[in-house]
């Protein structure tokens, strides 16, 4: 295996949204920074969305212009398909080992012209589609992915060659192998956000398997422009959606599942695409089952104010099932909170808002001290909720909790100040007493 | 070589707001959609900065259809997106003064990713433009 | 500042002898596939100025760029245009060539070729071809004019002024010194803290507040960075990003001391006492002082927002009480140790009643000559209202409490636990509709005080609840600072709140370039995310003046004083404060001048001046006018 070492004041862990900002936080104040990403492409899981609560800008035009600021900020480097598989403590900071899978390609010849994926010939379930898209086995990640390049799914390759022929730059190779990086780093990062809530632990609502119940980010992805189906369909049948439910805590607040916590975005995510289904489709009614709407961020309220107003019906009730009809309608059983009956109601479509589950458990690998909830714990939660249990590794983001876009921003430009603290040697001024203190500069004019 | 617009296809000129409209251009070459090669995209921070003579002058230049795409509300210039569109307004007027055909001259907000809002677009003015041209053909 | 040093005036294509290189890229067959490339070349070669044109498989390629870096040399190029991918991709790119060659990165221009041009014309390579030649002759044309830019370097002090010293001001002032600036805390109280200090043991760490701002202001105080300015109030600004200067009086001496334990815990003692606790100051030594700083960072919080009098019953009997109130009762020892008491009367049931100046509605709250409705939610009451019932249960466990709300938002971190603690031991919770808020009224009987409510979780029955203390759980409001809006020109959103520019590019940032916002004057916000907020605001002071200086993109507009007729015309159209003004030059005219430190670059200036004069550099009106007429030609 070929190995590489790369020194960096930074390791950032996660190229989403928080990590970027972290990154570009910390190279506008001149550390250099590395970002490993695990999947093909920075931006995460913002870049796949479609809008954005509660000012409904489109996501894609807020999540570019950061992932391009990072890509070319002369202080960032960014390693995708990357993951840590080793960290030690060295001197003050980390030796980290990285794992780069191959692309099986030579990325810095591949220009993204995608010529490879017109000419290949298998096709599969598009994952960064939600699985209701297709993709070649051979492929650009997505439109607005950074980097621009191809990866070469091999699991999934049939050796045809059909790539390699119609390759301009002839980047492809199949042999390439898995690279092992030793990453001398001063401070760690862990921004590594979230997965959904898995669909098939709850068998009550179908366990995954009802084709008509999907999960919102695949709702997402439906409403995107640039979405699978160009529009909103639903998959069993391609018909467009006369109703569409949602149902609250479906992946949250929820003992049987092993997650009791609120995820805090479900409910504005949920309101959102409600509003963006009501603007796409003019004649769909929207249903939302929940328990208690928390719409506390800034202008989130009035933003759920807005939704009742649209006509957006929100049901107080808790939804014990979901079963399917002979149309493959879901049909939901559900106890009216308000009105105190059991009802049924069957919906051409049916949204889980699954909740947030942590996507990478680090203690294998960095032994942080995380929480019962799976997310990393801070030492200091009121007044430095980025500082882990180790001292130059710091959290920002989903790692440490469900968090909305603005929030993870925010705790990632705290992040960015602590590591920046840290490796300027400023992190502790226990040292100082009053003995100690030097004269106040003459700073103030006038 | 040889300037003016004589019996040639009519000519589109875009104005793509660099944050926003310019990508979504982008992002339509990007998925390979096919539109009509007499639209032009020029790159600019803000359409703010023309001025009404701006806009007739590419008419009398031999434009035939001007697209203003701009970001819409998520302008990142303070009162840009709202001035510009009551500029567009005023230059309306300025038009029908002289007898041009105020559809030759459009505001629209087109994001990063709004492709099918582009294609939409373009194909519009390309229609607008191309019967007015047969039209003023038929006519001479 | 900037100002036009070398009286350009759009001639500059004919003033000097401009030699254009022109690179078409092949992209593989990803533009060569659909456009003829050696006719755009042949095209190319003929287009004035351009003294070379070629063309490469690759033009981004190390061998590509080399040709490039060569042709500069020996042709002695001082324009390059490439025809290859979108600009997105490879300007900067270029520009670096342009850089490695010895000219200015600035005298570069693009033509998109290939996300414009062959990916969008598969069907169509004639006309792809022809439009890609007219897409290099607009870039040809423009690059004639473009002029050599530097970037545009701002003088910077490397001190904030952090105003405002509650949780977020203390964790904001600590941060910015850490990173190495200088500090100058103000805090118009006479001690620091904030509200935090009227709390006792706070979520989710479940640690005394008193103990962890006792933690911080030691911090703070000690620090060799930070001056701490108390009973302090700004009472001028003036000057921009870089080098604001504020007028500060302040009642007492600059603290130069680190904070004695014994004085931390006087002080957080007062503050619990309230807003206006029982610490004097005599205002003998009232200083005023101007401070010289970089940037700014507002941290200047919330108020409790006070019932106005009838509003549940408000000040119409001594058993209704605010969530505030109620706190600091129970932390005061206000209730006793024995059974419950308030005021020498026992206390067996309370209720609490959510959204007291939150989440009100236009038609349902705008009843009894209240005008100014807060529609927004306080975020942070749901779980204080629980986490003080909690500690009432843990104390009194006798005690009945009912809890009256229409959604129950424990959104955060360990929220949902306090949330089922309470009502695991007793708590009953009722839910009332938006639009039907609960009436509170005076009874003659014991208990003495009646909330009645349609209860959504018995199916709409209407119920009457005994109780004998009503705790109204009170939102945020943000805290009066007219002054400082009006100084500074900071923009408010609908709430109230002061107004970032955008939740998510910019967080922390306001319009006015050099002031950041953090925590609770930009909406309600817990200890663990106000914070986040400061520290992220001392990330982004410290990315700026970290450098001493501030570094921009030079973009921005400047003004040929030549041509100007000082019509004021662009000062009138700006929407950025102080971008541009009008000044007086040695000739006694008035003349219009950019301060490239606020300008954006916009070009809304542009647009209105009568002569042409101001101009935003790098995409000048002449450039535009000069694409046009080549895009028009016939080659």
């Amino acid at each position: 295996m070929e190995k590489q070492n790369i020194k960096t004041d930074v390791l950032i862990i996660g190229g989403g949204i928080a990590g970027l900002q972290a990154a570009l936080d910390l190279g506008d104040q001149g550390f250099s920074v590395l970002i490993v990403e695990k999947e093909a492409s920075i931006g995460g899981r913002m870049i796949n969305l479609s809008k954005v609560f509660p000012t409904l800008d489109c996501s894609s035009c807020i999540c570019t212009p950061k992932m391009a600021a990072a890509a070319h900020h002369d202080k960032i480097s960014i390693m995708t398909l990357a993951q840590p598989t080793n960290v030690e403590h060295q001197g003050a900071g980390f030796a980290v080992t990285v794992r780069e899978q191959p692309r099986y390609l030579n990325a810095e010849d591949c220009t993204g012209c995608r010529l490879c994926e017109y000419a290949c010939p298998v096709d599969l379930v598009h994952e960064v589609e939600g699985n209701l898209g297709a993709r070649k086995a051979i492929y650009v990640p997505f439109n607005n992915a950074i980097p621009q390049v191809a990866l070469l799914d091999m699991d999934n390759c049939i050796m045809c060659g059909a790539c390699e022929k119609a390759c301009p730059t002839h980047c492809i190779d199949y042999l390439q192998e898995p690279r092992e990086h030793t990453i001398e780093a001063g401070a760690i990062i862990v921004a590594t956000g979230l997965d959904l809530a898995p669909m098939d632990v709850k068998a009550e609502y179908g366990g995954g398997k009802l084709v008509n119940v999907l999960h919102g980010l695949q709702v997402e992805r439906l409403l995107a422009p640039h979405g699978p189906y160009g529009r909103v369909l639903r998959p069993s049948d391609g018909k467009v959606p006369d109703t569409v439910a949602y149902i609250q805590c479906a992946g949250s607040r929820d003992h049987s599942i092993g997650i009791p916590y609120c995820s805090r975005v479900c409910c504005m995510y949920a309101i959102k695409q409600a509003m963006l289904l009501s603007g796409a489709l003019p004649l769909v009614e929207v249903f939302i089952y929940y328990m208690d709407i928390r719409a506390f961020g800034k202008g989130f309220e009035e933003f759920y104010q807005n939704a009742k107003a649209m006509g957006i019906e929100f049901i107080k009730a808790k939804v014990a099932q979901i079963t399917e009809d002979e149309h493959r309608n879901p049909v939901l059983r559900y106890e009216d909170q308000v009105t105190g009956r059991v009802e049924e109601r069957a919906h051409d479509l049916v949204v889980l808002s699954q909740g947030v589950v942590p996507a990478w458990d680090p203690r294998a690998v960095l032994p942080v001290e995380v929480g019962g909830d799976g997310f990393i714990a801070a030492a200091n939660e009121n007044v430095a909720p980025c500082r882990t249990s180790i001292t130059g590794v710091f959290a920002a983001g989903v790692a440490t909790g469900p968090k909305d876009i603005p929030d993870s921003i925010v705790q990632a430009g705290a992040a960015a100040a602590e590591a920046a603290a840290y490796l300027r040697g400023n992190d502790k001024v226990e040292s100082i007493t009053t003995a100690d203190r030097p004269a106040q500069r003459p700073v103030e004019v006038g | 070589m040889t300037a003016g617009n004589s019996g040639r296809k009519p000519m589109i000129l875009i104005l793509a707001t660099e944050a926003c409209a310019y990508p979504g251009a982008d992002n339509t070459g990007q998925i390979h959609a096919e539109y009509s090669t007499n639209a032009y995209v020029v790159r600019v921070p803000a359409p703010v900065q023309f001025n009404e003579e701006f806009y007739l002058r590419c008419f009398d230049k031999g434009i035939d259809g001007i697209l203003v795409m701009t970001c819409g509300h998520e302008c990142p210039y303070a009162g840009a997106y709202d001035r510009t569109a009551q500029r567009i307004g005023r230059v309306h007027e300025l038009m029908k003064e002289r007898g041009l055909d105020t559809r030759r001259l459009r505001i629209c907000a087109i994001c990063t990713v709004c492709s099918k809002a582009y294609l939409k677009e373009v194909k519009a003015m390309v229609e607008l433009v191309s019967q007015e041209q047969a039209a003023a053909v038929g006519g001479s | 500042m900037t100002e036009d040093k070398s009286q350009h005036n759009g001639e500059g294509a004919d003033a000097e002898n401009i030699r254009v290189g022109v690179y078409i890229c092949h992209c593989g067959g990803n533009i060569s596939d659909t456009v003829e490339i050696e006719r755009v070349v042949e095209a190319a070669a003929k287009m004035p100025s351009v003294v070379v044109a070629r063309r490469n498989m690759f033009m981004c390629s190390d061998p590509g760029q080399s040709m490039i870096e060569e042709d500069i040399r020996t042709e002695r190029l001082n324009r390059v245009v490439v025809g290859a991918c979108s600009p997105s991709l490879h300007e900067l790119t270029f520009r670096g060539v342009l850089t490695r060659a010895g000219i200015n990165p600035y005298l570069f221009e693009n033509a998109n070729l290939r996300e414009q041009v062959s990916w969008v014309s598969k069907g169509d390579p004639t006309g792809a071809t022809d439009k890609a030649i007219r897409l290099v002759g607009a870039a040809v044309a423009k690059a004639r004019l473009l002029r050599p830019l530097e970037p545009i370097r701002l003088e910077a002090t490397p001190r904030v002024v952090v105003i405002g010293g509650g949780l977020t001001g203390l964790r904001c002032a600590l941060d910015l010194a850490r990173l190495d600036l200088d500090v100058t805390l103000l805090e118009e109280q006479p001690f620091l803290g904030g509200h935090l200090a009227e709390l006792g043991q706070v979520y989710p760490s479940d640690k005394p507040a008193r103990e962890i701002l006792g933690e911080l202001i030691r911090e703070v105080s000690a620090h060799p960075r930070i001056c701490i300015l108390t009973s302090a109030e700004v009472i001028e600004a003036s000057g921009c990003v870089g080098t604001f200067l504020l007028k500060v009086r302040a009642a007492g001496e600059m603290e130069t001391q680190c904070f004695s334990a014994e004085r931390i815990a006087a002080d957080l003692a007062s503050r619990a006492h309230g807003p206006n606790g029982d610490h004097h100051n005599d205002g003998a030594g009232t200083t005023e002082l101007e401070i010289q700083a970089g940037m700014a960072v507002l941290a200047t919080g919330f108020d409790h927002y006070t019932p106005s009098q009838g509003e549940y019953g408000y000040e119409e009997h001594p058993g209704i009480i605010t969530l505030p109130a109620l706190i600091r009762e129970l932390e005061s020892g206000g209730l006793g140790s024995g059974p419950p008491a308030l005021n020498g009367r026992p206390i067996n049931s309370i209720g609490f009643i959510h959204c007291v100046g939150s989440r009100e509605l236009d038609g349902v709250h705008d009843q009894n000559g209240k005008t100014e409705l807060n529609h927004y939610c306080s975020r942070v009451c749901c779980t204080s209202a629980l986490w003080a019932a909690k500690q009432l249960q843990a104390r009194y466990p006798d005690l009945q409490i009912y809890d009256f709300h229409k959604d129950i938002r424990t959104y955060g971190h360990g929220h949902e636990d306090i949330y089922e603690d309470t009502a695991k031991s007793g708590v009953i919770f009722c839910r009332f509709a938006d639009t039907a808020p609960p009436k509170v009224t005076v009874t003659e009987s014991d208990p003495p005080l009646m909330i009645s409510l349609k209860d959504e979780l018995t199916f709409n029955e209407e119920i009457d609840v005994p109780v004998d203390l009503v705790v109204l759980v009170t939102g945020m409001v943000p805290h009066a600072i007219d002054n400082l809006v009006d100084m500074l020109k900071l923009p408010r959103s609908a709430d109230r709140f002061l107004q970032e520019v955008h939740p998510k590019l910019r967080p922390v940032e306001m319009a006015v370039n050099g002031v950041l916002i953090a925590g609770c004057c930009q909406a309600p916000l817990d200890s663990v995310e106000s914070a986040a907020a400061a520290s992220a605001a001392a990330a982004k002071a410290a990315a700026l003046l970290g450098k001493g200086y501030i570094e921009r993109e030079p973009f921005v507009a400047r003004v040929d004083q030549a041509l100007c007729n000082g019509t004021s015309a662009c000062v009138e159209e700006c929407k950025y404060n102080q971008a541009v003004s009008l000044v007086e030059t040695a000739g006694g005219a008035r003349k219009a001048q950019v301060n490239a430190a606020i300008c954006c670059g916009c070009g809304m200036c542009a647009a209105v001046c009568p002569t042409g004069a101001i101009q935003v550099d790098g995409w000048r009106l002449d450039q535009f006018d000069a694409m046009i007429d080549a895009l028009l030609v016939n080659y």
